[in-house]
């Protein structure tokens, strides 16, 4: 309540300024092919008034009457500027030309527009575009978003082969992975070698590691927020390419006479048409593919709707013996109403399922679990005035999750069906958030949500004696199943718990000069959705679970602070970040917990909490013929889970212990350099301190066999991992008339063939009956060449 | 289930992106040696069940390559709760404790006592009834790879009540068994079919089976408590390094140190019926 009152006084301080003044308002795109450009500037010279356009180009700016230069600049493109005489309000849309327009262009947008960048009290937000994902070297000359954002400071990955990241520290399932704003509930392809953006259909992506905004909520460390292009409405093109593991084709066109536009795109692995060829694999299949779908269509100038949509799914097949198909849909129907020049709207609905099945031949069963939500959201922009902007909206979600029916697969199975109890629940939330210029140096962000969460009835609860779901073995000194006492049966409309949370956001930015700022933010968030996994990689067969009687949301504080610095008009710019984030209920597993095919998941479990905090350096350079950035994080990130209700220590004796994705140093370095038109070179470094793992302290015999003892979780370390790639891409020189352009892309990954262990195992050797460590490393060098073409 | 399943992702994935495993030299902790207790008392059935050993030893640095760690001087004995007797295990110096002459009763409850080095370690187990086999052949288009032969068991589970299993495959000559834990958790009231096939393995010698190959089957009756500690044993033994499986962690048995509860004994102290039954493949 604290915070709401602050925020009412801050508004009416500064509503009751009042002059003549009018509104410029419009949409930004790009002269060649229409899209809609995000984060472009609009500015009156040699004023302070200025703007941002939102996420679907909009802009509104407000300025006392008179005469203006008006300038519209977005890196990459050319800038436009133009004499206006303010004396009414104005409804105007721009296009900007493309700086350059080869197809192999450099262009990377270190922040929404550096000038911008420093005053704006916006912290913690990395944004990359499809382009510069596109010239990072790549495994199997696969481009891949979640490996790039890797490649920026506080995100590291949980080892090779694994599509999860984790952000400042945080866990894979506390990330917001939004396409088009549906949820991406699982972001891996090929059990996580790959994700499952297909950057040809990607305008451009931006991650908050901290100091989210107040519209985004349910995820307590992140949110990657994917925007899909709309489509050229301009003229029919064409993109594609070929590569080892896939290949990828999109079509874009305006449709109904510039009134709209679509686009398609589709990505396909084809390696399983390769693998009857091969001996070993003859029986197996794997693969993937992907399908984006995205059209808009402009009813009138303040009206436009959009519809999108993606589907995808893995299937793997091993000789008959496992078959395992699984993957993300998504819909969304968006109406954008510009209400009046300086109110914007948009109403969405938002659809997103992920779900997998698994065939088990051999044992002759079939398990099916998904996971479907509906949400409708209306969001709000209101640019009050050249200080104020407001942003307010409701939201309401619902979920259900199914997390496993089992059938026998065939009539002479020795499995019995199980269905496990499905989980309704429903998130509501409300919130606004104001960003305020105060004073020419001093700028605000501060906003505040409030959200819901109500575990729906339709299944039954186990209750446990003395409410204990786990309970202390004091005399084995073990956690064990509590037992139950009795079942309550909730009907379908009826709530079995019910949460609610206010979370307040508040940022704030200093200039100190022209050319640097300091920065501070605080976020609190609440999640109520949790991923149950007990292993140190997600897999496809992770279930999501909905808080409830037993799991209470995860709660989230973070504090940030930062120092920004630009040098040579913006050539370099310099980021340095400081955080501390803490994070309660965050559930942990019991030593030897069972997850799969359980109904009972709070018997597995005891609420503990993680923290983490580090500095993070983010040094690039923006212009010229070589850019690329530095990226340096030092971090520690920390769990622990006493036994509270359950009585006992806690899990690991109570003690604080490293979580599987920290990381003390971690360095990227990143960097492309343009030789001429024809070839441009990039390379990627990059060395982190291993991942924390539990190694063994000792052995004895037992059952003939020598067995492993383990003390403290996490305790040890796998070597340090490092490893270089380099990619150099050719464009030939084709001639001015003609429309196609093509790019040979050629790549190797981990050039000095580094045998980074991806985990390291500890067993007896068959015929010495000895003990010995053996590392499993998944890349050694890969070569890869791509073929990239645009008709 | 999902260890099976588990482990093959990562076993089809490490093959198809070529991934590469060696053996390297890792600095390990080394912790307290602790006294290790592998109390088995397995009743055969078909036999009196009379003859029965304990093994004592101490744990030992995980690399450490010296093999007597035998523990001597201790003092077995083992308790029938239901009806009072004493079983007394005879010292052989050479870390077995035995007895010709215990008296295994399905559904007692027994208590194991041992005293070493002025601490007493006690733990209680109840000795479970098993199933026996009902059919042990081979074939080769089932199991793992259909083109392999593997050994089957077929038993039936009995439906009014939760069992828990432990089996055993052994090839004659090989250097380790292979152990697996069964719950009639997806398969109450079923009969029960597992199988056991080798596959080709360069670095560890393993051959897949061929006419000649002797395998013994044992199929243990086990306690839910037993269950968990051998599932987690097995898991952890057979996926260690496999990011897929669930995380190691300190596996602690039934046995308790009455004097000084820190100084706990790893091992478990069990009571079970067993079927053995063994097979020949033609």
């Amino acid at each position: 309540m604290k915070h709401l009152s602050l925020i009412i006084v801050l508004f009416t301080s500064f509503m009751c300024l009042s002059q003549e003044k009018f509104s410029i308002s419009g949409t930004i795109t790009d002269a060649t092919n229409g899209e809609t450009l995000l984060g472009a500037t609009v500015y009156l010279k040699n004023t302070n008034f200025g703007a941002t356009t939102n996420e679907y180009g909009f802009f509104s700016l407000t300025a006392p009457k008179g005469d203006y230069g008006l300038v519209i600049s977005y890196v990459g493109y050319q800038t436009f500027s133009q004499n206006i005489q303010l004396n009414a309000d104005k409804k105007l849309d721009f296009e900007l030309q493309e700086s350059a327009t080869s197809l192999d262009e450099v262009v990377i947008i270190a922040e929404e527009s550096e000038v911008v960048s420093i005053k704006k009290p916006q912290m913690s937000v990395s944004k990359l575009n499809a382009q510069t994902i596109k010239e990072m070297p790549a495994v199997l000359g696969e481009v891949d978003v979640i490996k790039s954002i890797q490649m920026l400071p506080g995100v590291t990955s949980n080892g090779e082969g694994s599509a999860g990241f984790h952000v400042r520290g945080g866990a894979a399932d506390q990330n917001l992975v939004l396409l088009d704003e549906a949820i991406i509930y699982n972001t891996s392809h090929f059990f996580g070698f790959f994700s499952v953006f297909n950057t040809d259909a990607i305008k451009n992506i931006k991650l908050y590691k901290g100091d989210i905004p107040a519209k985004f909520g349910g995820r307590v460390s992140s949110v990657l927020d994917v925007r899909q292009k709309d489509g050229n409405n301009k003229q029919f093109e064409l993109n594609g390419g070929v590569g080892l593991i896939s290949s990828r084709l999109t079509a874009e066109s305006p449709i109904f006479k510039d009134k709209g536009s679509f686009l398609i795109s589709g990505r396909a692995s084809y390696a399983h048409l390769f693998m009857p060829l091969i001996e070993d694999v003859k029986d197996d299949k794997i693969s993937f593919y992907d399908l984006n779908l995205k059209t808009n269509f402009e009813l009138n100038k303040k009206n436009k709707l959009y519809l999108s949509g993606y589907f995808g799914r893995d299937v793997f097949n091993l000789s008959s013996l496992i078959e395992n198909n699984y993957g993300n849909a998504t819909g969304n129907l968006r109406w954008n109403h510009v209400i009046s020049d300086k109110l914007f709207s948009n109403l969405s609905f938002i659809y997103s399922k992920y779900d997998y099945n698994i065939v088990l031949d051999f044992i002759e069963l079939d398990w099916d679990a998904d996971i479907v939500n509906y949400n409708i959201k209306y969001d709000l922009g209101y640019y009050v005035n050249n200080n104020l902007t407001l942003d307010f909206g409701v939201s309401a979600l619902t979920y259900n999750v199914n997390p496993g029916e089992i059938h026998p697969s065939t009539e002479t199975s020795s499995i019995n069906a199980l269905i496990l109890d499905e989980k309704r629940a429903f998130e509501g939330a409300a919130y606004v958030s104001a960003e305020h210029k105060i004073t020419e140096k001093l700028a605000l962000n501060y906003g505040l949500r409030f959200s819901t969460f109500s575990r729906l009835g339709g299944q039954t609860m186990t209750n446990y004696i003395n409410n204990q779901p786990v309970v202390y073995n004091s005399e084995l000194d073990v956690y064990e199943r509590g037992e139950v006492e009795s079942e309550t049966d909730y009907s379908k409309g009826e709530s079995i718990k019910t949460f609610g949370n206010f979370e307040p956001r508040f940022g704030v930015s200093y200039q100190l000069n022209k050319a640097s700022s300091i920065k501070a933010s605080y976020t609190k968030s609440a999640q109520y959705l949790h991923l149950l996994s007990n292993t140190s990689s997600v897999t496809p067969l992770d279930v999501w679970t909905p808080s409830g009687q037993y799991i209470k949301p995860q709660i989230s504080n973070q504090y940030a602070l930062g120092y920004y610095k630009n040098f040579k008009e913006n050539t370099f710019t310099l980021e340095l970040e400081t955080y501390f984030k803490q994070v309660d209920n965050r559930i942990d597993y019991i030593d030897g917990s069972d997850l799969i095919g359980n109904n009972n998941i709070e018997t597995e479990i005891l609420n503990g909490e993680a923290r983490a905090y580090g500095l993070e350096l983010l040094f690039r350079k923006n212009k010229g013929n070589f850019t690329g950035w530095l990226a340096y994080t030092l971090s520690k990130s920390e769990q622990r889970a006493l036994g509270g209700n359950a009585g006992g220590p806690g899990i690991n004796n109570g003690d604080w212990y490293n979580t599987y994705y920290d990381r003390t140093h971690d360095v990227s370095l990143t960097g492309s350099y343009k030789l001429n038109d024809k070839w441009r070179f990039s390379s990627n470094f990059v060395f982190q301190t291993g991942r924390p793992v539990t190694y063994p302290n000792g052995q004895y015999n037992y059952e003939g066999l020598s067995i492993a003892t383990y003390a403290n979780r996490n305790e040890n370390r796998l070597p340090t991992y490092h490893r270089l790639d380099i990619s150099a891409t050719l464009t030939p020189k084709r001639k001015a008339d003609r429309r196609w352009k093509g790019e040979w892309v050629f790549g190797i990954y981990n050039l000095y063939d580094r045998r980074n262990a991806a985990s390291v195992g500890f067993n007896q050797n068959n015929q010495t009956g000895l003990n010995e460590a053996s590392r499993i490393s998944i890349f050694g060098r890969i070569p890869s060449v791509t073929y990239n073409f645009k008709f | 289930m999902k260890k099976i399943y588990k482990s093959v992702i990562f076993i089809a994935l490490s093959l198809i992106l070529s991934s590469c495993e060696d053996v390297i030299d890792v600095d390990v902790n080394t912790a307290e040696p602790r006294l290790v207790i592998e109390a088995s008392l397995d009743w055969e059935k078909g036999t009196t069940g009379s003859e029965q050993t304990i093994k004592l030893s101490m744990s030992s640095p995980y690399f450490s390559t010296d093999t007597d760690t035998s523990v001597t001087g201790a003092l077995v004995t083992v308790t029938n709760m239901n009806s009072g007797s004493v079983y007394s295990f005879t010292d052989e110096n050479n870390g077995s404790y035995s007895i010709d002459n215990f008296e295994p009763i399905i559904g007692n409850t027994y208590q194991l006592s041992v005293a070493y080095n002025g601490e007493t370690y006690e733990a209680t187990e109840t000795l479970m009834e098993v199933s026996s086999i009902n059919q042990i052949n081979q074939s080769i288009e089932d199991g793992f790879d259909d083109e392999l032969p593997e050994v089957n068991i077929y038993f039936d589970d009995p439906a009014e009540e939760e069992n828990f299993y432990l089996v055993s495959f052994y090839e004659i000559g090989d250097m380790f068994p292979f152990f697996a834990d069964v719950s009639d958790e997806f398969v109450n009231g079923n009969e029960v079919y597992y199988f056991f096939e080798k596959e080709e393995d360069e670095d560890s010698n393993m051959t897949p089976f061929e006419a000649g190959d002797t395998v013994e089957v044992k199929l243990y009756g086990i306690s839910e408590q037993y269950y968990r500690f051998i599932r987690l044993l097995i898991e952890q033994y057979y996926n260690s390094g496999n990011p897929f499986a669930s995380n190691a962690a300190l596996i602690k048995g039934n046995c308790i140190n009455l004097t000084n509860p820190d100084n706990y004994a790893y091992g478990y102290f069990r009571v079970t019926e067993v079927d053995i039954a063994t097979y020949t493949f033609e």
